[in-house]
């Protein structure tokens, strides 16, 4: 698989103050990549940095392998894009819109038609096409924005920060919307700050204060966050020879009612579950319940930009 | 009260706090006064250009021409022993009078006895008409003090007459600089928003991330701002000839070339303006400053070529200047295009000039 984006060691200072430092993404072709972090992370500007919207303090930005400045137009042309705050023209209305970005994009005619007639659909934009874009919700705006981003059938999708602003059922759906372009292999790069929903991702970059804090999975950051898996054991009996024997780590310990709690860090919680609960069964400890603790994203966001030390890969 | 301290204090924050519109407005008007008193304070600025035609010959008539000269209002800048030949430089406008010596000038004054001399005029510059016309009395005036020692007393007649004349209406004396500002300050400020008004309102963010060049905004824009405005300047042209009445002498075509050249010129710098400028208010004060210069130094009032030279040269970068001068010698000369084309040439160099500085500085990022 080849990379969709590769952007190495950008740098971007407004004055003094370094918005962008140093961050390395590379992002592999036909993957939902989400950026998170929090307001103010440089999110916003990275992405602007790769679509070259903005020129980089230092480091340079590969899309498909194509150099964004210095083959601007053919870079774009692969590209969709759909900005944090609206930003198709408010008087003209829905489909004069994405006609008029579909000649940007060189298509014209009866494939315009086309093509719009299936985004009005797609999207279920059509009883709105005669409507001027002001005059929508916040909800058909971004559907609209959305649909303006794909007119070009991009092999690439940059949308900031699709879902501020959204209520749930339109955020459900756009994620569907991104989890069925990946599956037609477009690649989505996408910013947010709700870390619930970076768990739609295939990988994710966590941000904080211009630097890339953790990069992975949802799954491998959470366990980088916590050095491993959650696993919490209610039983009866000492289970401290058989965790010592297997080197896991006791994180806490309660006893309520005769039944001791006890959380453990573990490698992997689906590898070890059943080899461990066997294990403590056949020393004579009853296992009440064995289960992998649901970590959020958000937990481990906070225990990974909260530290002092760097937990960067 | 409060809540009015308040806003006060917050609008003069955000004034301040935008350097750019605020060196405008605090410069604007010290620059202006200074560019008005260079270009008009200067005495020995207003040098007409004359002719002298002297069909006399005889030694009074050069005392007169010398004592014409010693004036300090003129500046000869041809003789001619024929009236036709000093017509013909007023008519094409290398002298801005002619004034005839009749024959027989030195006689008549040496006897004492009355002469007449003519003035022609070019009637089309009525503001300059009158500056020559009084310039010569006075000249005149002072002569005759001086020649009666020498000479017994004599009486001598200045005569009236004019080229493109014999009288310009207000009217039509006005229309060129009326034609002159709506096509130039209201296309102008008009389009130099109009970028910075797709970057206040962010649609600048998502149509600079298709595939198109500076060049497909800048020349996009020009043309519907042209094919907007040049309807306006159609109407207005119209409703100013058959509605108002104001006569026009030339090629009513070439006219409205002339005025397309200086709209398609204004549409360009609003643009360059629109290019350069971060956000509406400075689009719109640039605007502004730059029309002073071509309010003062393209020959609305006078001729600049009447004001200091700082004013003629600064006047020679200003297209507003070169459009004057082609709209009355069209209007109230009857000259036509191919007699103009040299200021028109300069128009469309200069509009072509503002174009490529728009687009070369018109960068497509959001910084």
């Amino acid at each position: 698989m080849g990379l969709a984006i590769e952007a190495v060691n950008l740098t971007k200072v407004f004055g003094i103050f370094k918005a962008v430092n140093n961050v390395t993404l590379k992002v592999e072709e036909g993957v939902i990549f989400g950026l998170l972090g929090p307001n103010g992370a440089g999110k916003t500007t990275t992405i602007r940095m790769i679509l070259g919207l903005l020129k980089p303090t230092s480091g340079y930005v590969k899309v498909f392998g194509i150099d964004v400045t210095r083959e601007r137009k053919r870079a774009l042309n692969l590209v969709g894009y759909m900005p944090q705050q609206f930003s198709l023209y408010e008087d003209l209305t829905v489909e004069e819109n994405l006609r008029l970005y579909a000649s940007l994009y060189g298509i014209n005619g009866l494939e315009a038609e086309k093509r719009i007639r299936e985004l009005l659909d797609e999207l279920m934009l059509a009883e709105y096409r005669k409507r001027p874009a002001g005059k929508l919700s916040g909800g058909t705006r971004q559907r609209l924005a959305l649909a303006a981003a794909v007119v070009n059938r991009p092999r690439l999708l940059v949308v900031d920060e699709p879902t501020a602003g959204v209520d749930p059922p339109l955020r459900r759906y756009f994620w569907e919307k991104f989890r069925k372009l990946r599956d037609e292999g477009v690649t989505v790069l996408v910013t947010t700050h709700y870390m619930d929903e970076a768990e739609n991702c295939d990988k994710i970059a966590l941000m904080s204060r211009g630097s890339v804090a953790a990069e992975g999975s949802p799954l491998e950051i959470k366990r980088l966050a916590y050095g491993g898996d959650l696993l919490e054991l209610e039983i009866v009996g000492n289970p401290q020879p058989i965790v010592e024997e297997f080197g896991f780590k006791v994180l806490s310990s309660e006893t309520r009612g005769g039944v001791e709690k006890v959380t453990l860090l573990v490698p992997d919680a689906s590898l070890v579950l059943a080899s461990l609960t066997r294990a403590l069964e056949r020393s004579g400890v009853k296992v009440v319940r064995a289960y992998p603790v649901p970590v959020s994203l958000e937990d481990a966001f906070i225990r990974l930009t909260a530290s002092s030390y760097s937990l960067k890969r | 009260m409060g809540a009015l301290m308040a806003l006060v204090a917050k609008d003069i924050k955000q004034l301040l706090r935008d350097p750019r519109s605020l060196v405008m407005v605090l410069l604007m008007p010290i620059l202006v006064m200074f560019m008005f008193a260079a270009g008009y304070g200067e005495e020995r600025g207003g040098v007409v250009p004359v002719a002298v035609v002297n069909l006399d010959g005889g030694v009074v008539s050069w005392q007169f021409i010398e004592a014409i000269r010693g004036s300090g209002n003129f500046r000869i800048v041809g003789f001619s022993p024929a009236k036709e030949i000093g017509i013909e430089m007023v008519r094409k406008s290398e002298a801005y009078a002619a004034i005839v010596i009749p024959q027989g000038f030195s006689d008549s004054i040496i006897a004492g006895k009355s002469t007449r001399i003519v003035v022609v005029l070019d009637a089309s510059y009525a503001t300059v008409s009158e500056i020559v016309w009084q310039a010569v009395a006075i000249a005149v005036q002072q002569f005759t003090k001086i020649a009666a020692e020498q000479y017994s007393t004599f009486n001598i007649d200045v005569m009236r007459e004019t080229v493109y004349g014999p009288k310009v209406s207000n009217l039509d004396t006005f229309t060129s600089v009326v034609m002159g500002v709506l096509l130039h300050l209201v296309p102008m400020s008009l389009i130099a928003v109009s970028i910075s008004r797709e970057r206040e309102r962010r649609t600048f963010e998502q149509l600079i991330m298709t595939p198109i060049t500076s060049a497909h905004i800048v020349i996009g824009k020009l043309l519907a701002y042209s094919i907007v405005t040049v309807v306006d300047m159609l109407v207005t042209l119209g409703l100013s000839v058959l509605l108002l009445g104001v006569s026009v002498r030339g090629p009513l075509m070439d006219l409205t070339l002339v005025s397309l050249l200086l709209l398609v010129c204004s549409l360009s710098l609003g643009l360059l303006i629109s290019a350069v400028s971060r956000n509406q208010l400075q689009a719109y004060q640039a605007s502004i400053f730059f029309f002073i210069p071509s309010m003062l130094f393209s020959g609305f009032f006078m001729p600049v070529e009447l004001l200091s030279p700082f004013a003629h040269a600064i006047g020679k970068f200003l297209p507003m200047y070169y459009f004057i001068r082609a709209f009355k010698s069209i209007q109230l000369r009857g000259w036509t295009l191919a007699d103009v084309a040299q200021d028109c040439a300069i128009l469309a160099g200069e509009a072509l000039f503002f174009l490529v500085a728009a687009i070369r500085m018109l960068r497509l990022r959001v910084e």
